[in-house]
């Protein structure tokens, strides 16, 4: 094996990604060759080094993390409280929409000038002051007050 | 934050139904010098022996004051008028009805009546009506059958 073949293997050791057979190789080839030794112990030394330069990050940041935790709660707390207070308004006053949907169908509706509902007359008396016609014959038939009294016209004996 | 007035909520609802019959109880009321006017025009004939469900309480009168089997509304409108206003209908078979309240006393109605099929007169006259009353002109020819006109006056 030779040095550039080695730096590689080394890397690749470093980042744990070299097979167990090929590790054996690169051990016979670092023991033979110091140089490669040395690059090795270097690599190897890095990742250990940063994770510990990334925990003394960690404890020098941690009091300002700590002092962040409560104003991101208190946030929280406030977005929630201002989504409750809309949803109470929004049912406080839905009624009025509502209505005034209804006051509206009512004035479009209840005044129609055709109207659907069946008959209940409430009286069948009937006073006929005059009746007259150009070319009908013109009957007033009564047949009691419990029935109504009708005007029938009869044409030309038609009816 | 104060909470929200559970009896203010449940009033709200209320207030608004009571808003509501106060604008239904303002709307229709008629001044006492107007006249509802309805018209509606039935198709008597022997032609099958169906009934109108729309001729409501008056379907059993219909039939123990003609000989007809069959009673199908074909029209029915109605119009608020007031005392000396004149108010077309217009009826099946190119004819027309024309109605004017009179003047009156209590809770009596007079109506001038004029049904015309085209120029020609078909009859005129003068009904003397307690609010609520119906009248019954029947007698054109309609089809095979007659028109029956059901005239009430509120």
């Amino acid at each position: 094996m030779d040095c550039g073949t080695a730096l590689g293997k080394i890397i690749a050791k470093a980042d744990g990604l070299l097979p167990r057979e090929a590790k054996a190789e690169l051990a016979g080839h670092l023991a033979g060759c110091p140089a490669c030794a040395a690059e090795d112990a270097a690599i190897s030394a890095t990742g250990p080094v940063l994770r510990a330069l990334t925990g003394i990050r960690a404890m020098e940041k941690a009091p300002a993390l700590d002092a962040m935790w409560p104003r991101v709660r208190a946030g929280i707390e406030e977005s929630r409280e201002t989504r409750r207070r809309s949803v109470w308004i929004a049912r406080r006053w839905a009624w009025i929409p509502v209505a005034v949907a209804l006051a509206a169908s009512a004035l479009l509706f209840y005044p129609a000038g055709t109207d659907r509902s069946p008959f209940h007359p409430s009286s069948f008396d009937v006073t006929v002051e005059d009746v007259d016609s150009d070319i009908a014959t013109v009957a007033l038939v009564d047949k009691g007050e419990d029935l109504p009294r009708v005007i029938w016209i009869i044409e030309d004996a038609k009816t | 934050m104060p909470r929200p007035d559970p009896r203010g909520r449940a009033g709200a609802p209320a207030l608004s139904f009571l808003l509501l019959l106060l604008l239904l109880a303002a709307v229709p009321s008629e001044a006492a010098d107007t006249v509802s006017v309805d018209v509606g025009a039935v198709y008597a004939s022997n032609e099958g022996t169906s009934v109108d469900p729309a001729l409501g309480t008056i379907r059993g009168k219909l039939h123990s004051m003609f000989n007809y089997t069959s009673y199908r509304m074909l029209d029915r409108k109605r119009r608020s008028l007031s005392v000396g206003e004149a108010g077309e209908f217009e009826l099946p078979g190119r004819r027309t009805m024309r109605a004017t309240p009179l003047p009156a006393r209590g809770d009596k109605v007079r109506l001038s009546i004029q049904i015309s099929e085209g120029s020609r007169n078909l009859l005129t006259t003068t009904l003397g009506l307690r609010r609520g009353g119906m009248v019954l002109v029947g007698g054109p020819p309609h089809q095979s059958g007659v028109l029956i006109l059901i005239i009430s006056a509120e």
